[in-house]
């Protein structure tokens, strides 16, 4: 494999024409007392990088989109936030200028997921979902996918951790994780907070009237080896999932899978 | 009290309505043997049976249902006919707002197609946007097929299949046809996001409706709008609760 990223020119690109882009779209949302605003970017940064390093072929990664839709944290001190219609035209902008310059395949990695999350819904950053559905049918020549990347590292987390679908935001998972990868950024105040309801709630309430300590989970567990094995296990996961999928889109539409099979 | 399109406004501003139910049905092709109305038809009935129940303690304005919505990956099967995404939400929140305009503070919405993803991403900012407006999806319990450990939904009862042709057997026999085609697709459910129903099952179907009965159609809508209706109720309970006691 090769990757590209924004360091190459557009004329090496030209040169070698990616099989696949990756695109990863984060969030600027509070993650508690302990974690940093950008923590699912620094996290979304990471795994795309290692994805795009693990996958065959010639891989186009993109810039993480940093701002998702955080409506859930909303008026909680330093989230940024768009509406669902703006990020569902970010998503069909960008995947709309790939398909322009010949790039047909196309993954994106939306926001984090987790161990309770499955692979028909995303957690954050759900309007991706109906952005690539829409785009599939609109150009018949795409096949662009999203996966959630700690969502199909499911049966790793359970190994790894104790009640990891009890992990909703800033919990022991992205703090293992952090402490791993940037651990001057993570802070000392780990409160562990696990509300007995509400989440069905979700999408009639404000995180901060459901779980007051923007934290839900156990963030007091965190430990950064069990980070590093996280992280690789969403690496894993995610190409693991990427690598199937176009697999059997390749055979669904009936396309030439060779592209995908040159190192 | 069940109020609807046959209620004239003065028994309507009479009643003060305690909650609004918005049913949301689909015009798409279901295989050779149900009609392409089928998400309408059954959206219609379970609503009706939701808001009859509702109606016990409650004063209910049951909502024509809006026959279309996102049909789109269907793609061309004839007869199809779609919303864009945008649209179905800005015909949601513009019934919702005036709704709410005539003061009815619970909405509860209904939806009969499977692909009305867009439902939640704009309920969701409704519900964070305007401070005394509830709204929430009913749920049906009836989904047999959980998640795997990979957190993966493969196989399952998605379209055409058993669930919606005992619904119909039960509601409209007259418009089922004989013929049956079973097709389980050997992928993830989510793959509807990246092909076509066409590409992934030429016969239109993702599911076994050779084995809907008339039998089951009759217990899963009663039990589905029980359920629904009881797990509505005890939603805006507690939403309301919680908001009362996070208020500043």
């Amino acid at each position: 494999m090769t990757l590209y990223d924004w360091h190459n020119t557009s004329w090496d690109l030209r040169a070698h024409p990616p099989d696949l882009a990756l695109l990863a779209v984060g969030a600027v949302e509070q993650f508690g007392p302990h974690l940093p605003v950008g923590t699912q970017n620094y996290i979304l940064d990471a795994i795309a990088r290692g994805v795009g390093a693990e996958l065959a072929g010639e891989v186009y990664l993109l810039p993480t989109q940093p701002f998702g839709t955080s409506g859930w944290h909303r008026g909680v001190a330093g989230t940024v936030s768009l509406s669902w219609r703006t990020l569902m035209a970010v998503v069909t902008d960008l995947v709309g200028s790939l398909l322009t310059v010949g790039v047909r395949r196309v993954a994106v990695l939306v926001g984090l997921g987790g161990a309770a999350c499955t692979t028909v819904m995303p957690r954050e950053n759900s309007i991706v979902k109906t952005a690539v559905r829409r785009l599939n049918y609109e150009n018949p020549e795409l096949d662009a996918i999203w996966v959630q990347p700690l969502t199909v590292a499911q049966p790793e987390l359970n190994r790894l951790f104790d009640a990891p679908e009890n992990d909703v935001h800033a919990g022991e998972v992205v703090t293992s994780i952090m402490l791993h990868l940037h651990p001057e950024q993570v802070g000392e105040a780990r409160v562990d907070h696990v509300p007995v309801r509400g989440i069905e709630h979700c999408n009639a309430l404000p995180f901060a009237s459901l779980c007051s300590h923007g934290v839900w989970g156990r963030p007091s567990l965190a430990d950064p080896d069990l980070g590093a094995r996280a992280l690789q296990a969403a690496i894993d996961g995610t190409v693991r999932y990427i690598e199937e999928a176009f697999e059997q889109l390749a055979s669904i539409k009936g396309r030439d899978s060779r592209q995908s099979q040159q190192v | 009290m069940l109020y609807d399109m046959s209620a004239t406004t003065v028994e309507l501003q009479a009643a003060h309505i305690d909650i609004a139910v918005l049913p949301i049905g689909a015009i798409e092709q279901h295989s050779v043997h149900l009609p392409l109305g089928t998400d309408w038809l059954g959206v219609r009935a379970l609503a009706r049976a939701v808001a009859e129940r509702l109606a016990r303690e409650s004063s209910v304005y049951l909502l024509p249902a809006l026959p279309f919505s996102l049909s789109q990956c269907h793609g061309a099967m004839p007869g199809t006919v779609w919303l864009k995404p945008e649209t179905l939400a800005n015909v949601l929140r513009d019934l919702v707002l005036s709704l709410h305009e005539q003061g009815i503070r619970h909405i509860a919405v209904i939806n009969g197609h499977g692909g009305n993803f867009v439902l939640d991403d704009e309920i969701r900012e409704l519900n964070l946007t305007i401070d005394d407006l509830v709204v929430i999806q009913g749920v049906s319990r009836d989904a047999s097929d959980g998640p795997g450990p990979t957190g993966r939904v493969v196989g399952g009862d998605i379209h055409a299949g058993a669930g919606e042709t005992a619904t119909q057997l039960f509601l409209n026999v007259e418009l089922v046809r004989p013929e049956r085609v079973d097709y389980v697709p050997p992928v993830g459910r989510e793959f509807l996001d990246y092909a076509t129903m066409e590409q992934i099952a030429p016969s239109g179907v993702w599911g076994r409706p050779s084995e809907g009965t008339v039998e089951a159609g009759e217990r899963a809508l009663e039990r589905a709008a029980a359920n629904m209706a009881r797990d509505l109720l005890r939603a805006f309970a507690e939403i309301e609760a919680i908001r009362r006691s996070s208020a500043p």
